[in-house]
């Protein structure tokens, strides 16, 4: 992604329209991730809109397909209950934005371990991010990790992929050594998949 | 709780008083004959008459399968609460727990229960007769132990344990064969081997105690002193299952490292009667055999294959 000649300011006044502008920003060669963050922060959530898509699991936090953008990115809306969280993952050379649609979730910032992998790995930072708020991160920027640490309310995020993919690394925080795994949809098209449902399970 | 809302409502069946600075729910709630769930998160709940007097006899007590009272101000879980015999949900996170009651076992139907986010240092081994247990979140407490005990939850999918004091684990919870999700991040978990320097040799009670079961000496109540006899039937089974010995008040705590598919390392807390009991987890400085220390790693590497999800935590 590269910066064009004109950035646009887009307003996404609804779920759909949002997605409509992804697939017109996306069909351009190159795309602005400037462009893409101010785009999704634009949409202010409506509950309505998504809640379709908004299934929650009682163990895991979910991932719920909602656009595969002519296969140049994946839209979808994960679902974390109280105390869900993710492990400390990298976006295999993609671009990842995550917009808050409900609560709140937890990102913490870590630098990739060293070649050894024999150390607690280093937090770089850490925030949390409020409803409508769109956070960005690619593998040049480093590996996070996402939770929702309220213990009362559940969070809703909606996050963009691009390029899709269905395979990242997992990271042991205290040694740095790295997992390779496969993500699954809990839902694809507010359709639940009926399928194995493990998000960062052993190979399926 | 508004007067005359079972008057008004009586088929209620889910009433949700989140968010209301409710002090007290009152004894509406007892004239509720339907209600299944109850959500009143959010609220002032947690001095003496927060929950009406009455509620084990009440048809809610029967009636209720979900109640959450997370972010309240609860010091300690209400004893009322204890006799709502049909709950299956029950959360409480974010209040001010310091403990759980033992009584918790009287909610034999529950199946989810949340204690994220309270000062909760120890937990009763009472905890585990709860055959239905699927989900159990204890994360952001001030745990510094898991009873072995915990290992009898039998259905257990679901373990939340992030961000409390654990140095360690009993080996008993590689039993879990149901768990899917184990989270452990966030607890100073002992990443060197660490050996019990301070074992105190057992007295010359113990020693005749052990020789006595372990040789199955006969003797009658009329044999000994009545102390005596209490004290032999204490003879707890040495837990290494290639051990027969027994011990008594006397035993070693050692640390055994085991791997998850050579990616993630446990520390998991063994005791054995002796020193010099062979186990199969025996320490590295002893001269271990490699059959034994393969041994280890086969059961090891079946638990592994069962709680891969663990590496993620």
């Amino acid at each position: 992604m590269e910066q064009p000649v004109q950035t646009e300011t887009w307003k996404a006044r609804s779920l759909e329209e949002l997605v409509r502008i992804l697939h017109q920003i996306f069909a351009e060669d190159k795309v602005s991730v400037d462009e893409v963050q101010a785009l999704m922060e634009s949409y202010e959530s409506n509950p309505e809109e998504w809640l379709q898509y908004a299934k929650f699991d009682q163990y895991r936090y979910t991932r719920n397909l909602v656009d595969s953008g002519n296969g140049k990115f994946n839209l979808m809306i994960l679902c974390w209950g109280e105390g869900h969280g993710s492990s400390i993952h990298d976006h295999t050379d993609s671009h990842c934005f995550m917009k808050i649609l409900q609560g709140n979730l937890k990102e913490t910032l870590f630098e990739w371990p060293g070649k050894k992998g024999n150390g607690e790995m280093t937090k770089k930072s850490e925030r949390v991010l409020r409803e409508n708020q769109c956070a960005y991160i690619n593998d040049s920027i480093g590996l996070h990790r996402v939770e929702n640490i309220s213990h009362t309310e559940p969070a809703v995020s909606l996050h963009l992929y691009s390029p899709p993919f269905n395979t990242c690394n997992t990271f042991d925080q205290r040694t740095g050594h790295k997992h390779k795994v496969t993500m699954t949809f809990y839902s694809q098209f507010g359709e639940r998949t009926v399928c194995v449902s493990t998000i960062c399970g052993g190979p399926h | 709780l508004p007067a005359g809302l079972s008057q008004w409502f009586p088929a209620l069946e889910v009433l949700d008083v989140s968010g209301t600075g409710l002090a007290e729910m009152g004894t509406e709630l007892l004239s509720l004959p339907c209600l299944h769930t109850l959500l009143a998160k959010n609220n002032r709940l947690g001095g003496p008459g927060s929950l009406p007097k009455g509620l084990g006899q009440a048809p809610l007590a029967r009636s209720l399968r979900v109640l959450n009272l997370s972010g309240n101000r609860f010091s300690e879980v209400p004893p009322a609460l204890l006799q709502l015999r049909g709950l299956r949900s029950l959360s409480l996170g974010g209040n001010r727990l310091h403990g759980i009651p033992p009584d918790i076992q009287e909610l034999q139907s529950l199946e989810f229960l949340y204690l994220g986010g309270n000062f909760i240092t120890a937990i009763p081994p009472e905890l585990a007769k709860l055959p239905s247990l699927r989900y159990l979140v204890l994360c952001d407490n001030k745990i510094q132990s898991i009873p072995p005990q915990l290992a009898q939850l039998h259905s257990l999918r679901s373990l939340s344990l992030h961000n409390n004091l654990l140095t360690y684990l009993p080996r008993e919870i590689l039993n879990l064969v149901h768990l899917e999700e184990l989270s452990l991040r966030g607890n100073p978990l002992v990443v060197r081997f660490v050996r019990d320097l301070t074992y105190n040799p057992p007295s010359l009670q113990e020693l005749a105690g052990r020789t006595v079961k372990t040789r199955n000496v006969p003797y009658a109540p009329s044999d000994l002193p009545d102390s005596l006899v209490r004290y032999l039937s204490l003879a707890s089974n040495c837990p290494n299952p290639k051990c027969g010995g027994v011990y008594f008040d006397s035993c070693v705590r050692q640390i055994k490292f085991v791997d998850f598919c050579g990616k993630y390392r446990l520390p998991l807390m063994h005791y054995l009667c002796s020193p010099e009991c062979s186990s199969p987890y025996s320490s590295a400085s002893q001269s271990s055999t490699s059959q034994s220390e393969s041994d280890s790693e086969d059961e090891a590497s079946v638990a592994a294959h069962r709680m891969q999800k663990v590496l993620l935590g």
